[in-house]
């Protein structure tokens, strides 16, 4: 069993932990454990604008920094929103000198916070400057464990099904940053789709926004947009929809009955994490484990009703 | 003592503005090492030049400094007014105080003491100088054209009628370039191979021209005047000199792929001529495609060649040639369309690039003019043409404008709407550029009479859905943002260098910038010249430019070759590299260190010599040189030390 | 006919050498850390932006106001608001501007000087219990101070 650091982030704590339980239970059969680093805070979740660009780097930085202190050169998170704030909070440290320095000399608790910044560091350990390498757990699949692999590895459960990947807009961009794949023409999800021995269905509103957190501000805007996504699944063959992001589902699945008041003729469309996907794959059937009961619309159309019984049996409903 | 005079130019305001340049020459008439100082507004003007001549006459004059512009500029200009007035042209120096002086500074005294500084120290190097003649160089009067579009031809039959011999040199099986493939060319619309296809011809016949297809230069060695270059014939696998180019063969090719020619649109086989007015009319065959070099089976070719031409173990040839210069006429390619991301990675059938639309619009093409669309055939009724696709984006793509796209989308809305009376052309641009004779009244004659559409701003996305192309794009004057669902698309990709441009430049040791454009040596004064001599620059490899533009440049650096092989031997600079036998060290470090394999070793007498018609003076071997025997005339060690001395003494 | 007239008048945009390059600009530039003048209006951000639909101006007009100074006008479009910082026109920016970063400056900027766009009294209490917390913060960060 491969221990892997891992940092949940606020989200998978709570209103989507299904998305972390399904993760944790299948990357054990993978071989891997999610070992949750300790202590981790907030990331940022957003950078707030300001001419020194800098406090929004602290609290990733201090978490990175002492995982690398601790030996460790590897995080994985699941949480798009993440993934994007610790990815950029690295690619910073990795090339902005100016920022690099001071970020590290605020993080040097035992030292005052000076403004004017030493050349050389008087003790203690070196800056921390991008040491770690983080992933989003498809990357890691994708990287490390690896597709063929995988696709050797899960039953037939999926079958051909027609599943469209969505990718939303902090998993891929800003292109320099996050390095993940070509953000016009992503293919980790597809492939990751496949490996399961599902079909990936290609349709063009992919990459195209959800509305992010309009949903909470313009709640219409984000419906119109939703309405639009999952219309061109649906179009080109899709039964489902495949996310990664716990927003991305908050905007496409939970949101479903608001979507369809605003727009004639939508029909619900099931949308699942990848994690739960990945899970149903591996054979894993724990109601508790897939959190089925956190969703909103029906998974039938897309799993069938019987599996959707045999999962959604005891209904985590804590947080609605 | 040499007499020396010294003129200073004020350039205008431009070394007047910064320098002083009255006190400039007060100064200097007081120097004993300066015999008579002056200064002029313009003294590259003809009264200017006239004083400096009238000067040296009556002032009795050894030497002169030309205190002035860049020594680029004026250089030859002053030493010919030298010569002209009796005095060995390399006792004319110039100190540069406009470029190194005037121009980068703004405190008159300050600029003023480093004008007069720049000045001495100049002096002193021409009281060092010696009276030197021109290295006589004898040259070979044949020249080599490497590139056989519209540029490499025009340049060909130029030098060729001029009564000189010519190797032009194709990589592909048949002349013509891109030229070749187009329909019908801006702004006069007469018929691309109408006109280039006569060319094609009159190239293959001269008598002057040696016409080398399918073959490639391996490497050139040698300098200006006496090139040795070696030729890769690439073995076309047919006995040229019998095949009739009956295209039986072809015919009978059961290996199909997609012909480079109709870019895709249509299938070739491996024994295959590019298009039916191919130069040479001859086929080669396609190891890469061919079923019997991949299986070992089939041969169908040469069972229904009836003169048995096919020659399957024929091998490439090298051939060894002398040529006296070079021009560079390899001309371009596009981006591909699959490096276009958010346009579909050229996976969207009916979005194709503007050579693939020329293609469908040529009467020679695969639709025989009409407008079809790849996917069903189909006639598209609603046509997009996207501009900048690649070009002007130094984020992701290339920065620089393609230049001719603007018009060529507009020739091939134009075309469309001739061809499709009731189609629709749109067209995204970010700035219509039509500069060129009659190319604005083109583009106003497509908006007005043909009713093409023009949207100002950018496509962000293209996508299939259902038999439909969709558009994203704006226009950025209604401020409204625009959708298409078009039936064909054409992507204006960016122009782009060849992408074997690298290697070739690497065997002709010339220059190319950041882009992969082979780098003229002046971007307004020697814009057909590469910055190595001998080689000259023609048509788009040396940046994207119409057709026009190309036979210009071509004509033009024919002219320049023209000029260089009129006479059997060339003139060389003699300021270059000699050595002191008695000092020489035999290290050889000197010719470890030459760029211009200029340096050699005498064995007999265990010394280090200079090949004085390779040198080009560049001074490195001086630098290099341990024990100080090897010197540059007119630039030797004690002539840089007394320069040194006279510009950091008191002003 | 004269007041129509001067009505047109008044809606001419009155450049000053203090609005174009001014004050203004500068401090777009420093909050965003972009250079407002790299634009060249290809139009590519609002071509590619999915709320372009719900906004009253498209992102290369703002860049384009930004570029002339036209504080007031930003600072009460809709536009700014509506942007939801998907690095869309961030990654198809020819010039390499990151354009959601002048949005969020100009967000910065209107609060600074306003009450907040989207205040903790103006979400539904229901949504409030069950979006993610991205989204939450995301919102509050950008919309209110």
């Amino acid at each position: 069993m491969i221990n892997l650091p891992y940092y949940p982030g606020c989200t998978l704590k709570q209103r989507s932990s299904h998305l972390e339980s399904s993760a944790i239970a299948a990357m054990e059969k993978l071989g891997v454990r999610l070992s949750e680093i300790d202590p981790w805070t907030c990331c940022g979740a957003v950078p707030p604008p300001s001419s020194e660009r800098i406090m929004n780097l602290i609290a990733p930085v201090r978490m990175l920094r002492a995982l690398r202190d601790s030996g460790e050169n590897r995080l994985v998170t699941i949480c798009d929103f993440c993934y994007n704030v610790l990815k950029r909070a690295n690619h910073s440290m990795r090339t902005d000198d100016l920022r690099r320095k001071r970020v590290n000399a605020f993080l040097r608790e035992n030292e005052p916070v000076r403004d004017y910044l030493p050349e050389e560091e008087p003790y203690g350990l070196p800056d921390y400057s991008g040491e770690v390498r983080v992933y989003h757990l498809m990357e890691y699949i994708r990287d490390e464990i690896g597709y063929e692999r995988l696709s050797k590895e899960v039953s037939g459960r999926l079958e051909g099904m027609p599943i469209a990947s969505y990718y939303g807009c902090v998993m891929l961009r800003p292109r320099k940053e996050i390095e993940l794949d070509d953000p016009e023409n992503p293919t980790i999800m597809e492939a990751f789709v496949s490996a399961l021995h599902a079909t990936p269905v290609p349709y063009p509103y992919r990459t195209e926004c959800c509305g992010s957190y309009l949903s909470v501000s313009a709640p219409d805007a984000s419906s119109r947009l939703a309405a639009k996504i999952l219309g061109s699944a649906r179009d080109h063959g899709a039964k489902g929809v495949v996310v990664s992001c716990p927003l991305c589902f908050y905007n496409l699945e939970s949101r479903q009955e608001q979507i369809a008041r605003s727009s004639p003729g939508f029909k619900p469309m099931p949308v699942i994490f990848f994690t739960q996907l990945l899970a149903i794959a591996l054979g894993i059937d724990d109601p508790d484990v897939l959190g089925f009961g956190m969703h909103r619309t029906s998974l039938e159309g897309l799993l069938g009703a019987s599996a959707i019984g045999a999962a959604s049996g005891s209904g985590r409903e804590k947080d609605r | 003592m040499k007499r020396v005079g010294v003129f200073v130019c004020h350039c205008g305001i431009n070394i007047a503005g910064t320098v002083d340049v009255e006190r400039v020459v007060e100064v200097l008439r007081e120097d004993p090492r300066i015999a008579y100082a002056t200064n002029y507004i313009y003294m590259c003007s003809d009264p200017g030049q006239d004083m400096v001549a009238d000067a040296i006459r009556e002032q009795e004059l050894d030497a002169v400094v030309i205190a002035a512009c860049s020594p680029t500029l004026h250089e030859t200009t002053f030493r010919n007014v030298s010569a002209t007035a009796g005095i060995n042209p390399y006792m004319c120096e110039i100190a540069n105080i406009r470029e190194q002086c005037s121009w980068v500074h703004t405190d008159v005294d300050r600029a003023t003491d480093k004008a007069i500084r720049i000045i001495r120290s100049i002096v002193e190097k021409v009281h060092g100088n010696e009276a030197l003649e021109p290295i006589p160089v004898p040259v070979t009067r044949r020249a080599m054209v490497i590139g056989g579009g519209v540029g490499g031809i025009q340049a060909a039959l130029d030098i060729a009628n001029a009564g000189l011999e010519v190797i032009l040199v194709e990589r592909e099986p048949s002349i013509g370039g891109h030229m070749a493939q187009l329909s019908e060319t801006f702004p006069t619309l007469d018929c691309s191979q109408c006109i280039l296809t006569p060319k094609m011809v009159e190239v293959s016949k001269h008598p002057n021209v040696r016409l080398m297809t399918y073959s490639e230069v391996e490497d050139v060695s040698g300098y200006v005047g006496n090139f040795h270059v070696r030729i890769r014939r690439h073995a076309p696998s047919v006995n040229w000199s019998t095949c009739t180019g009956c295209g039986d063969c072809m015919e009978k090719c059961p290996s199909k792929v997609p012909s480079e020619f109709d870019r895709g649109l249509t299938e070739r086989g491996a024994i295959y001529v590019p298009f039916p007015q191919a130069v040479p009319n001859k086929p080669v065959i396609d190891r890469d495609a061919c079923i019997y070099y991949r299986t070992g089976k089939c041969r169908l070719c040469e069972k229904v060649c009836q003169i048995g031409a096919i020659v399957f173990d024929q091998r490439d040839e090298i051939v060894e040639e002398d040529v006296g210069a070079i021009i560079v006429a390899t001309g371009y390619d596009t981006l591909p369309c699959a490096d276009l991301g958010e346009y579909g990675s050229g996976e969207v059938p009916d979005v194709i690039d503007g050579l693939a639309f020329e293609r469908l619009l040529s009467a020679s093409g695969p639709t025989t003019g009409k407008v079809r669309r790849p996917s069903d055939g189909k006639t598209p009724k609603e046509v997009v043409f996207v501009q900048c696709a690649g070009s002007r984006d130094p984020e992701r793509y290339k920065a620089y404008c393609s230049k001719i796209c603007c018009m060529y989308t507009a020739k091939h809305a134009l075309l469309y709407k001739h061809r499709v009376h009731d189609g629709q052309p749109y067209i995204f641009y970010i700035d219509v550029r039509t500069g060129g004779k009659g190319y604005e009244e083109f583009y106003h004659r497509t908006e007005e009479e043909e009713g093409v559409v023009y949207l100002r701003g950018k496509v962000s996305k293209i996508f299939r859905d259902g038999d439909k192309s969709v558009v994203w794009g704006t226009d950025t004057l209604t401020g409204r943002n625009i959708e298409i669902r078009a039936d064909l698309v054409v992507l204006a990709t960016a122009i782009v260098s060849q992408p074997g441009v690298q290697d070739l430049v690497r065997k002709l040791k010339i220059q190319v910038d950041k882009d992969g454009f082979l780098s003229e040596a002046h971007p307004k004064l020697r814009p057909v010249e590469s910055i190595t001599t001998g080689f000259y620059l023609a048509g788009c490899a040396q940046g994207p430019k119409d057709i026009p533009e190309t036979v210009a440049q071509a004509s033009g650096a024919a002219s320049k070759v023209i000029g260089l092989l009129a006479n059997d031997e060339m003139q060389h600079d003699p300021t270059v590299a000699y050595v002191d036998e008695d000092l020489c060290g035999a290290c050889r470090i000197c010719i470890s260190v030459c760029p211009y394999d200029a340096r050699e070793f005498d064995e007999e007498k265990g010394v280090a010599t200079v090949n004085e018609a390779l040198c080009e003076g560049c001074g490195a071997c001086v630098a290099a040189c341990g024990c100080g025997a090897t010197q540059q005339r007119n630039l030797t060690d004690g002539q840089i030390r007394e320069m040194i001395s006279a510009s950091l003494g008191e002003a | 006919m004269d007041d129509r007239r001067s009505e047109t008048e008044e809606q001419r945009l009155l450049l000053r050498k203090e609005a174009v390059r001014g004050e203004f600009g500068l401090s777009v530039d420093e909050l965003s850390g972009q250079h407002l003048y790299a634009c060249y209006q290809c139009g590519n951000c609002s071509a590619g932006c999915p709320l372009a639909s719900e906004m009253d101006i498209l992102p290369s007009m703002v860049m384009r106001l930004a570029q002339l100074g036209q504080k007031d006008e930003l600072l009460a479009s809709r536009t700014i608001w509506i942007c939801a910082s998907c690095f869309q026109c961030t990654v198809r920016c020819p010039r390499g501007i990151d354009i959601q970063q002048v949005m969020d400056a100009l967000r910065q900027m209107a609060l600074r000087e306003k009450v907040d766009h989207f205040g903790p009294d103006d979400i539904d209490p229901g949504l409030a219990a069950t979006v993610p917390q991205p989204g939450l913060v995301s919102a509050y960060r950008k919309l209110s101070t």
